[in-house]
């Protein structure tokens, strides 16, 4: 059987191609452009999927883009909506949802027991006895959802384009043209979007045989696309509206973010059914449905059809359906929408029932016909196709998502705009105007206002104080104020998505969820993915009723993004996360380095020149203890300062005497904020009696910035602080054999009295302008040199080949974690947490409190009184490798937690485990012993001892030497 | 098929109990006055009615129940914190949870999944770390596991990331559970109401009235009410109120959206966090994926949705699992997360006799209903802090006494 | 998705900003009382307002100050920060 109708004037399918795809394991053709439920439908197929709940057949509803019981399973996607995606050779699709087949679907077991599955019939079983939860649940799982996911499908990400435009209209049905056109003349730059592939809206279904706008619809539609000033995005759901006139447009290539300085809603309506028994019924359709099932694909809905109506619209289908050849058995008018429509059926021979009321619609696998009480009795029709026609709600997202409101028009009987927000503005149906020629003229308006809104920068004035404009609203309703019909029997649905009937939201409304948002959250109406788009005004009709109380007291649920689902893959876009890398990353890499991540960066983690970790980073360290390594350190964040008040602001910023430092010298520098909680740490060099240079730790380089910058503002003082960090490259040079390498690449002098610790010279090496600071992070002598980021590879190069003779090893973070932890230093971050002061990170000599003011001083001068915890030095009793502790074990005391080990390591140099804990004060005492609760739940036994572990008198870090001559 | 949905069905919808009473004027006075009808007001006003014996007690709830952020939270239900009071005051909360069906006769879908913290960074594995041993301490079953133990359980986990910031392990706590999250307000009431209290839904206040520093009533758009005692159980409006009352807080106040997908059938049965993506995602029996983030990045008071959180979200989420890029977004949503500078709760008394406070909940409110609603209650019919509790105080900003959950923060719904 | 007239730098996007806090004058350290300076450093009235922050702009290395509504996220009026911002604001 095919319901394939000659062809159309406006049909969107191309005849003189076919295309053959699966569906439920049969090969069905349709031409290209066919949508598969138009494809399927003209191959005669109308139950289309199972419901929700009690997988009863579905057909068409409204073919809108919210079919939801006629969703496929793609082989590579699920939730595949047939009444807007095309075939296409390639699929081969399913219903979803179902257990068997759609044909024989066990699922529809659940119908049987359905009087035992009332409204959140959930919240009542199930949950005793406790054990057996779990299999209902599994079950209750087992039956939700609808697609299948097939974890192994791929990642798809689609591009992102930013557009605008001065108005944005949205929806390009007569009114929407009219407002892009209007609004265009006037000389703005226009975006008519549309959700279909072609624009026209409901001129092209609903008005596709009406001869009076044969002209208007080709003068529109051609002036629309000759117009310099419009664009027109076809194919285009605006999916949200995000504040200041941002729109998210989802297209088949993309979002598209759109920035408009106006937006027009003409975005129409939607139709709702009528609520009745059986009115799920494939073959059960809205009227538009059934239009656009003629104008767009060219299929006949049915044979033989009967029209409910409780409009005009509805004996306009009637016409239609005439006029494709498809018989009309009856129009079935809920009361009596005006002598001229009435007769113009009769002359055609259809016979009018006025003052309907629907009893059901008959069939078990369709439909078969409709019963239904008017004068003189109950009727019986039979027909395999019901078009209703019985009202209409806003499709207002976008307005309520803009924040304007909407009313209850009792004259309309439809929802209406209210409120308006600042320069958006309504036309069309969803405004209430439904003539034809006054939705043009409506639209004309809005186009006009809008276009003065952007010419006016946001000042003009509009018809009315919320831009609300009703010269153009119907005078007679074009909505049954309650198209809603009891059955003893039930089976009335309200909400197709989530099979949702009548009695569920009565029950739901006795049980007290009596309150629009209430009734939702318990019923599920409008949960599902067609959010409400045919349920929520019929739901709000029902509550009214039932609490008495009027649409506008009953409200409305909000209506959030999106509009139609938008896929991941569009709103994910492309994937651009920053990966920082030094400008010495080949040289890690020739040299076999295992990189590491560091926020953004990458560092060498530990280079591979042996079999193991362990034995990679233990030759690390003994080059650097023994001879001589070089570690790239230009991930630290690089600030410089200068100006009057240099020297006041790095006084305000560290917790340390800054403003005393003496040229060419370096100190700690250690930063807490206003609750005294340590932030950042680093080394600071006075160049100049006006000019620091001072480094952060590589996480917080951008926010030390921030803040450094805020803080000059906040202060008022002359001063600038540059952030070089991308500029400059950093490398410590350290070991035994730093200063005799060092001594072959820069002319001055290194001697002890000519450099000592913790001085800095500016000199350059190997030809490169640098910065030295003599330090002793790692304890022993070293230098961190700056240079610029260019010239790092020569320097690095330089002083590899110098240190060659020397056994010179470039090394790892690891190795760098171990060196310093062997001095007893800490890790911001590692070593601290998020509440740590210094004097509980042991290091109550970095904070001067003497300074008339440093950020967090009052709160530090309080905390030092309450220390009530430390960080301390440990070191195993006894070293057994299998039971070393890890970082963030407990420290147990009497069964309390009394600290945490926040870094540990095996000391080459010690030949012991060693690590930092933090500790209650009272544990704290050097000798003291602690317990340390291994993962396993064991213990292991730790003294706390002094720091630094290593080279406690540092020695080693300003050894005596003859700076150019041999070894001491 | 179980007998009590037999006889469920069996009735008629109004021969059912009602849930919530039919709208009726305020009284003159009560014993004490709730403000804010989410899942903690209307747990203390069981609590009070239930274990105090207290039932003139009048919830005043300026939308409808559950409206805030009791039903914009994504249900999880953990107990996996840093800290010692975090861990015992969750983990008492979860196992209030666990009997909440039972309790209230009503079905809040507790469903243990499991929940997974992926750490990648080693400085996430040590955090994970910390937070496993402070809760094997504390008996909680939470330990720290490797990317084969994850895949075992995840199979369909992209551990590689996408080549950045691979998954290097996770903090695993069996309990982790999701629950209905109306149902537990709407169990929470029902049982209130049964006990004698009284719900006023669309009733604000607009003022609290004291005397000589104590509280003496309350102003609402439906008339005044004399009250000592005055319980603010508002979340994202906190600050609201304690302005009404002169009581500056460390609170503020952030958006936190969420949005779910179209249904598909079940797959994912765990709860997954990732704080270096900040995404958090578990399937609700409807079969949607439910996914969040972390706060918005600066203040407001506004339930409205962004581009940015979803796109955002999403293309971090693909990071994990590549097939979800062939999903739909079909919702999203936004509440009001009241935020203190340790991540920690403020709870009980406050400067003013008789003004208990219950707030700085942060992103954690919903999985702390049950305990809040205990504790508050025995501590405002006792005018003495629960010991939960006292580490919650308001004060102790002032005392520099934190709490020091802001350890494990990053993303921890 | 936000945007921001900003009189020195055009329409921007306000994801190029990032948030820094309130703008709060810090009290004088020699007369504040350690509580005085607690409440200085935790606690206010957050309720919705006008206030102005600090907003950071990323790409050029500029603080601002908005006069934001955090009710409405109407922003009110938008001027570069300057030196003793803390004080004028």
């Amino acid at each position: 059987m095919t319901l394939r109708l000659p062809p159309q004037p406006l049909e969107w399918i191309d005849r003189n191609e076919t295309v053959s795809f699966e569906f439920e394991g049969k090969t069905y053709t349709g031409f290209k452009g066919d949508v598969i439920s138009s494809a399927l439908w003209a191959n005669g197929v109308k139950v289309l999927g199972r419901s929700f709940k009690y997988h009863r057949r579905r057909g068409l509803l409204s073919f809108a883009n919210h079919d939801v019981n006629a969703l496929f399973q793609g082989q590579d996607r699920p939730n595949v909506r047939g009444d807007v995606v095309t075939i296409d050779e390639n699929h081969s699709l399913q219903a979803v949802n179902t257990f068997g087949s759609l044909k024989s679907d066990k699922g529809s077991l659940v119908e049987w027991i359905g009087k035992f599955l009332p409204v959140g019939f959930y919240y009542r079983a199930f949950y005793s006895p406790r054990f057996l939860f779990p299999k209902w649940e599994s079950l209750i799982r087992h039956m939700a959802g609808l697609g299948t996911v097939d974890t192994g499908w791929s990642e798809q990400r689609q591009p992102k384009r930013y557009h605008y435009c001065d108005v944005a209209v949205v929806g390009a049905g007569p009114s929407g043209m009219a407002a892009a056109l209007e609004a265009a003349e006037n000389g703005v730059e226009v975006c008519l979007i549309d959700e279909n592939p072609f624009i026209g809206g409901s001129l092209d279904y609903q008005f596709a045989n009406e001869e009076t706008v044969f002209a208007s619809r080709n003068r529109l539609k051609a002036a629309v696309f000759s117009h310099p000033n419009i664009q027109v995005l076809t194919d285009s759901t605006v999916a949200g509206y995000y504040g200041d006139h941002w729109l998210a447009v989802n297209t088949s290539q993309g979002l598209i973010k759109l920035s408009a300085q106006a937006v027009i809603a003409a975005t129409g309506v939607f139709e709702q059914p009528a609520v009745f028994r059986n009115n799920d019924l494939p073959g059960v359709m809205n009227a538009s449905a059934a239009q656009r099932l003629i104008a767009r694909y060219g299929v006949a809905p049915c044979k033989e059809a009967v029209v409910l109506t409780s409009n005009p619209e509805g004996y306009r289908a009637a016409l239609d359906l005439l006029a494709s050849g498809v018989e009309v058995g009856a129009i079935v008018d809920t009361g009596e929408v005006s002598h001229k429509w009435v007769q113009k059926v009769l002359t055609k021979g259809i016979p009018v029932y006025k003052y309907a009321e629907i009893v059901e619609a008959l069939g078990k696998k369709q439909l078969k016909g409709l019963v239904f009480k008017a004068a003189g009795g109950e009727y019986e029709i039979a027909c395999d196709g019901l078009l209703m026609s019985v009202g209409w709600a806003p499709a207002g997202a976008l307005v309520y998502q803009a924040g304007g409101k909407f009313s209850y028009d009792a004259t309309a009987h439809q929802l209406l705009p209210s409120v308006l927000p600042d320069g958006m503005f309504a036309c069309g149906r969803l405004n209430g105007v439904h003539e034809i020629g006054h939705q043009i003229e409506d639209g004309k308006l809005a186009g006009e206002m809008a276009a003065q809104y952007v010419t006016s920068h946001g000042t003009s004035k509009t018809e009315s104080e919320n831009s609300v404009v009703t010269r153009y609203r119907e005078v007679s309703a074009h909505s049954h104020h309650y198209p809603i019909w009891e059955h003893p029997k039930g089976k009335n649905f309200v909400d197709f998505d989530e099979d949702i009937q009548l009695k569920d939201l009565k029950g739901a409304i006795a049980q007290g969820f009596d309150n629009i948002e209430l009734m939702k959250r318990f019923s599920t109406i409008g949960m599902g993915p067609s959010q409400g788009k045919h349920s929520n005004m019929n739901g709000i009709r029902i509550l009214a009723r039932l609490t008495a109380k009027s649409i506008d007291e009953t409200g409305s649920t909000t209506a959030r993004p999106m509009f139609h689902p938008v896929p991941v893959s569009h709103l994910a876009g492309m994937r651009f996360r920053p990966e920082r890398m030094t400008v010495l990353h080949d040289f890690h890499r020739e040299a076999n380095a295992k990189f590491m991540e560091a926020g953004n960066w990458l560092r060498p983690e530990y280079y591979q020149t042996a079999e193991t970790k362990q034995a990679c980073v233990e030759a690390e360290v003994s080059a650097v203890r023994s001879s001589a390594g070089l570690v790239d350190v230009s991930t630290l964040g690089k600030l410089e300062v200068f100006g009057p008040d240099a020297a006041a602001l790095m006084d305000r910023l560290y917790t340390m005497n800054m403003s005393n430092m003496k040229l060419g010298s370096s100190r700690y520098a250690l930063m807490v904020d206003d609750a005294g909680i340590i932030t950042d740490d680093g080394v600071a060099v006075r160049y100049a009696e006006e000019h620091f240079y001072v480094t952060t730790t590589t996480g917080t380089s951008d926010a030390a910035y921030r803040l450094i910058q805020k803080k000059i503002l906040e202060w008022g003082l002359n001063v600038t602080v540059v952030n070089r960090t991308g500029q400059l490259a950093a490398m410590n040079l350290a070991g035994p054999n730093s200063r005799r390498i060092l001594a072959e690449l820069t002319d001055i002098d290194l001697s002890n009295d000519g450099f000592p610790y913790l001085a800095m010279r500016q000199a350059p090496v190997a030809g490169c302008q640098a910065t030295l600071i003599r330090v002793g992070f790692v304890g022993e002598l070293g230098y961190e040199i700056h240079v610029n980021a260019n010239d790092s590879a020569t320097v690095w190069q330089a002083m590899m080949q110098a240190g060659k003779a020397y056994g010179i090893q470039p090394f790892g973070v690891e190795a760098q974690r171990l060196l310093r932890l062997e001095k007893g230093h800490i890790i911001v971050g590692q070593d601290t947490d998020g509440l740590m002061n210094p004097f509980e990170a042991g290091m109550p000599w970095a904070v001067h409190l003497k300074k008339p003011y440093f950020i967090g001083k009052k709160s530090l001068a309080k905390l030092k009184q309450s220390t009530s915890r430390t960080l301390v030095g440990f070191e195993l009793q006894v070293n057994d490798a299998a039971r070393r502790p890890l970082e963030s074990n407990l420290i147990i005391e009497q069964g309390e937690m009394v600290g945490r080990v926040t870094s540990v390591g095996f000391s080459p140099a010690l030949q012991k485990v060693i690590g930092l804990a933090d500790i209650r004060q009272d544990l704290s005492d050097v000798g003291s012993s602690f317990q340390i609760k291994l993962t396993d739940g064991s213990f292991v036994s730790a003294s706390v001892v002094a720091t630094p572990f290593y080279d406690p008198d540092g020695s080693r870090q300003h050894p005596v030497e003859n700076p150019k001559g041999a070894a001491a | 098929m179980p007998l009590r949905l037999l006889k469920y069905a069996w009735k008629k919808p109004e021969e059912e109990l009602r849930f919530f009473p039919s709208e009726k004027p305020l009284k003159q006075s009560y014993d004490a006055v709730i403000i804010g009808g989410g899942g903690h007001g209307m747990a203390c006003a069981y609590y009070l009615a239930k274990e105090h014996g207290i039932t003139n007690v009048a919830v005043l709830e300026q939308g409808y129940i559950g409206g805030g952020n009791t039903g914009r939270n994504t249900t999880i239900v953990r107990s996996n914190y840093l800290t010692s009071e975090g861990v015992k005051f969750y983990d008492a909360s979860l196992k209030l949870f666990e009997d909440l069906s039972e309790d209230f006769d009503l079905n809040i879908f507790y469903s243990t999944r499991g929940h997974f913290t992926l750490a990648h960074t080693d400085s996430a594995m040590r955090t994970m770390r910390w937070r496993a041993e402070v809760n094997k301490h504390h008996g909680i079953r939470s330990d720290v596991v490797d990317v084969e133990t994850i895949q075992k359980d995840i199979p369909y986990m992209n551990v590689e990331c996408n080549g950045q910031h691979p998954v290097m392990g996770a903090l695993y706590h069996e309990p982790g559970a999701v629950a209905r999250h109306d149902a537990v307000a709407w169990g929470y009431a029902r049982g209130a109401q049964l006990r004698g209290v009284e719900i006023h839904q669309k009733t604000q206040v607009t003022g609290i009235q004291t005397q000589g520093g104590k509280v003496v009533g309350v102003q609402t758009n439906r008339g005044d009410i004399q009250t000592n005692k005055v319980i603010s159980m508002v979340a994202g409006s906190t600050p609201r109120i304690t302005r009404m009352l002169d009581i500056p807080t460390p609170i503020e106040v952030f958006p936190l959206q969420a949005c779910v997908t179209e249904p598909v059938k079940p797959f994912m049965n765990t709860i997954v966090v990732s704080g270096s993506l900040h995404v958090y995602v578990s399937q609700s029996s409807r079969g949607e994926l439910v996914m969040g983030a972390s706060v918005d990045p600066a203040e407001l008071h506004s339930t409205r949705s962004t581009l940015d959180f979803v796109e955002g979200l999403t293309d971090q989420m693909m990071d994990l699992f590549p097939f979800t890029s062939r999903l739909k977004i079909m919702r999203q949503w936004a509440g009001m997360s009241d935020i203190t500078p340790d991540f920690a709760p403020i709870m009980g008394k406050t400067p003013v006799e008789g003004f208990y406070l219950d707030s700085g909940w942060g992103t954690w409110g919903f999985k702390a209903t049950p305990i809040s609603g205990k504790t508050m209650a025995h501590t405002v019919a006792h005018d003495q802090v629960h010991e939960l509790i006292k580490p919650f105080a308001l004060d102790r900003f002032e005392n520099f006494k934190l709490v020091g959950e802001k350890g494990a923060a990053s993303v921890g719904h | 998705m936000k945007f921001v007239n900003c009189p020195l730098i055009g329409k921007r996007a306000l994801s190029e900003f990032t948030y820094g806090g309130v703008v709060k004058s810090e009290p004088d350290l020699e007369s504040v009382t350690d509580r005085e300076w607690a409440q200085f450093v935790f606690y206010r009235h957050s309720d919705p307002q006008i206030q102005f922050e600090w907003w950071y702009h990323r790409p050029t290395g500029i603080w601002f100050v908005f006069e934001r509504d955090t009710l409405t996220d109407r922003i009110e009026s938008i001027r570069m920060a300057q030196k003793g911002a803390v004080n004028d604001a």
